[in-house]
């Protein structure tokens, strides 16, 4: 932690000071780093989102990173199945490389390519951000909203164990 | 618009974790999903006041508060804002404002400088500028937040909000699915209530209710007052979400009877429809527009009535120039029409002329938020206001928020707003006997008010929030009463008083143990009015208002398992003219969740006394002590 504080002294990265200051985050996102790693055994993304079968999961972290190491005891506590490994954006053009994309803010949500739709990415934001999965806090809960229909579009199967835990899931529509 | 600011004040915090929850996260990797979806969050920052970069002080009324405070109406849920001033004077009739001037009941002034707005529809009566409260409300179960922000917001919300704005949004109708049924009763009211809601179709939500109450009457110093009433009331809401866009359609009906002691009954009955359409284009980016009709009748046979039709249109766009400035302007018609037939109220000497009019208030608002480095934004804003009595009216704002880190949030503002002239202020006749003693005043001007304020919002600690704000609100051309020149009668109205209200309003919340959270409130205010050269200064400066200099509260919630516990200590400060002396009081309630379906709970209201008075007007009722038992059932 000391080298990555020096690191972001020296470089002024803004994303550097909301996760290195403070090793401690607060209750509400720690739920939110939790649900994150706890998220990936209950999706299925297609073959073709990965290089090899055991190639890692990449959550990925869009916009100024509220989670620091939080984020990554979570995901190194997921086990089974492929490993998890969390990586920081630096732009959005790498977005289509990862699995599982928290977008930080309005802005990261903005600045995502066109096309990442049609990518197997599973895109999270908060409330009232465009992700698949979108926290929302509900009374004094953290839960989350779950948009089907975009998922089933990008390729992503999400376990109907999962979208009965959600606080609302908006399914595909039924076919004729 | 009331629109803009429900999309502003997002309730999650999302920002500033940077306080500690020691090894929090090492905790959490041992629990499922379903387990971290019943984690209690420390919410201090959302119980009162989320942070926010708005400029202004905003209180925020969240469902968990008015459902913790058993609160059954909208006056009660308001009682919970410490920046509000709430007095009862019968089962039915309140006297509600925020920093001072509630008007005085013998200079015929009642307390109108706020805006009251229902998910954006404005239930201000055009009439008269006040709000008639016993004809609005809403099942507390649908309420999800109620927005009470003081001092002037003329620029962005709408007329009227001279003194403040009250935003009272409901629930979308996904998240009140199911069925609902309401059953309660005690020592002065009963109450039940059904709801259904559901979905038609994977994005399209509704919810249909049904509702009804009897608050039987208090006591005033003649004994028993008379004034019991009852008002069932009935709606629906819809929203279809087709892709990013929302529509929402809701409506309500209803019609009520109040009792009036040596009259007969007064009937209040009427209905709305909403329909509100947004459509975000994308980039931050979004279309917002809005319709409304909404109807209100009055009447008591033989004294008189009133009916009131409002049809009111209203578009709004924001767009972001660049990637930092991002600019919100819209355009809104209301047309009021109304007739009055001959007596308004059980005053059997009030005629208006003309008895019938159309009154068209159009208006054009813009405001822009410019950021002026990563921390600190300047909101500037103006609104014009085209009212059928005075021309257009110019309200600008200025508004300077600095972020000084991630807890705390200082504010600046400075707003200027106006009161439009009623039917009331210009076309009233009061006949004594065979003379014209009171008539209104073609030529009524605007009142003013330019204010400023100065705020501070933030987190004193891992546990506690708090809000500050000081204001000083200089009014101008404020109602007075004048005399005809030589004859003395009639009497007529003027705009012939001004001064100024300063003073402070404080919260603070402090969630003590996982359990408990503890909140206080506090305002205080000092009024100096003075009458301008050349008025007749009939019955004095106190006709202004009649309000307390301070009023505090403590609340204490305790969320157990299946229990919880609430109480509510008030002290409102006492009213010198006329005079009601200061008084302390409490609620309490006792809530128990006997299974995830059903609600059991037992409220106490004005528990300290067996009766206290709030404030002289109409009935002067006195408060009494009662006791609520309610149940809730979910299916």
């Amino acid at each position: 932690m000391r080298t990555a504080r020096l690191v972001c002294a020296v470089v002024l990265l803004a994303a550097c000071v909301a996760g290195a200051v403070s090793a401690d985050i607060s209750l509400e996102y720690a739920i939110r780093a939790a649900y994150l790693a706890k998220f990936a055994p209950f999706i299925e993304w297609p073959d073709s989102a990965f290089a090899t079968p055991g190639a890692a999961i990449n959550i990925c972290i869009l916009g100024s990173d509220p989670f620091g190491a939080a984020l990554d005891r979570a995901a190194a506590s997921v086990t089974g199945g492929r490993p998890l490994l969390v990586r920081r954006l630096a732009s959005p053009e790498l977005a289509s490389a990862c699995q599982i994309l928290y977008l930080a803010n309005n802005e990261a949500a903005a600045s995502l390519p066109a096309g990442l739709s049609e990518r197997p990415v599973v895109t999270v934001s908060e409330a009232g951000g465009a992700g698949m999965i979108a926290f929302v806090v509900d009374g004094n809960h953290v839960r989350f909203d779950i948009d089907d229909d975009a998922a089933q579009h990008s390729g992503i199967h999400i376990s109907s164990k999962l979208l009965s835990l959600a606080h609302a899931v908006k399914h595909k529509a039924a076919a004729p | 618009m009331g629109i803009v600011i429900g999309a502003g004040l997002a309730l999650a915090t999302g920002l500033a974790p940077a306080r500690a929850q020691q090894s929090a996260s090492e905790d959490l990797s041992q629990l499922s999903i379903e387990q971290l979806a019943n984690l209690s969050i420390t919410t201090v920052s959302k119980v009162a006041q989320p942070l926010s970069d708005a400029a202004a002080p905003v209180y925020v009324i969240s469902q968990d508060d008015i459902a913790h405070s058993g609160a059954t109406s909208i006056p009660e849920m308001l009682r919970l804002a410490p920046n509000l001033e709430v007095m009862q004077t019968s089962p039915s009739a309140y006297t509600i404002t925020s920093r001072g001037l509630n008007g005085n009941s013998t200079a015929q002034n009642f307390p109108n400088k706020l805006l009251v707005l229902i998910d954006g529809r404005s239930v201000y009566s055009p009439l008269y500028s006040g709000v008639y409260w016993d004809m609005q409300d809403v099942l507390p179960e649908n309420i999800e937040r109620i927005e009470v922000v003081s001092g002037p917001g003329g620029t962005l919300w709408g007329a009227n909000a001279v003194n403040g704005v009250i935003n009272i949004v409901t629930r979308k109708a996904a998240d009140t699915s199911g069925g609902f049924v309401e059953l309660g009763g005690g020592d002065y009211a009963a109450s039940a209530a059904l709801q259904y809601g559901g979905a038609l179709d994977s994005d399209l939500n509704y919810r249909v209710y049904a509702k009804t109450f009897y608050d039987r009457a208090f006591d005033n110093g003649s004994g028993n007052a008379h004034d019991g009433w009852g008002k069932p009331q009935g709606g629906f809401r819809l929203d279809w979400s087709p892709g990013q866009d929302m529509l929402t359609l809701s409506g309500d009906l209803y019609s009520g009877a109040q009792a009036q002691a040596g009259a007969t009954n007064q009937d209040i009955s009427g209905g709305n429809l909403t329909a509100h359409w947004s459509h975000p284009l994308g980039d931050g980016e979004a279309l917002q527009l809005q319709v409304y009709y909404d109807s209100a009748t009055r009447f008591s046979a033989g004294n008189g009535a009133f009916t009131l039709n409002t049809y009111d249109v209203e578009a709004q766009h924001n767009f972001r120039i660049g990637s930092w400035n991002s600019i919100v302007w819209g355009i809104g018609d209301r047309i009021a029409q109304y007739r009055i037939t001959p007596r308004i109220a059980t005053d059997s000497s009030l005629l208006w002329a003309p008895a019938a009019r159309t009154l068209n208030l159009a208006n054009l608002f813009a405001e822009d938020h410019i950021p002026l480095g990563s921390r600190v934004e300047l909101t500037v804003g103006l609104k014009l206001e085209n009212d059928p009595y005075s021309g257009i009216s110019p309200m600008p704002s200025g508004r300077l928020s600095w972020k000084v880190d991630n807890n705390d949030l200082v504010w600046a503002a400075a707003s200027h707003a106006v009161r439009s002239p009623t039917p009331f202020d210009t076309d009233v006749v009061e006949d004594l006997g065979a003379i014209k003693y009171l008539t209104g005043n073609s030529h009524f001007l605007p009142e003013q008010v330019t204010a400023y304020e100065l705020g501070y919002r933030g987190q004193l600690g891992p546990d506690v929030s708090a809000s500050l704000s000081l204001f000083d609100d200089m009014y101008d051309d404020l109602r007075s009463v004048e005399l005809t020149p030589i004859t003395v009668v009639p009497l007529y109205w003027g705009n012939k008083i001004r001064g100024e209200v300063y003073g402070l309003e404080a919260w603070a919340s402090w969630q003590a143990t996982d359990w408990w959270r503890l909140s206080a409130g506090f305002n205080q205010q000092q009024e100096n009015m003075r009458f301008a050269p050349g008025a007749a200064q009939v019955l004095g400066t106190a006709q202004v208002g009649d309000d307390p200099h301070h009023q505090a509260s403590l609340r204490s919630t305790m969320i157990f398992d299946a229990v919880s516990f609430d109480a509510d200590l008030r002290d409102v400060g006492m009213l010198a003219n006329p005079k009601v002396p200061e008084y302390v009081e409490l609620n309490s309630r006792l809530g128990w969740k006997v299974s995830p379906m059903l609600d059991i709970s037992i409220s106490g209201y004005n528990l300290l006394h067996a009766r206290h008075l709030e404030y002289v007007t109409g009935a002067q009722d006195w408060i009494p002590r009662s006791f609520f038992i309610d149940t809730k059932w979910r299916f």
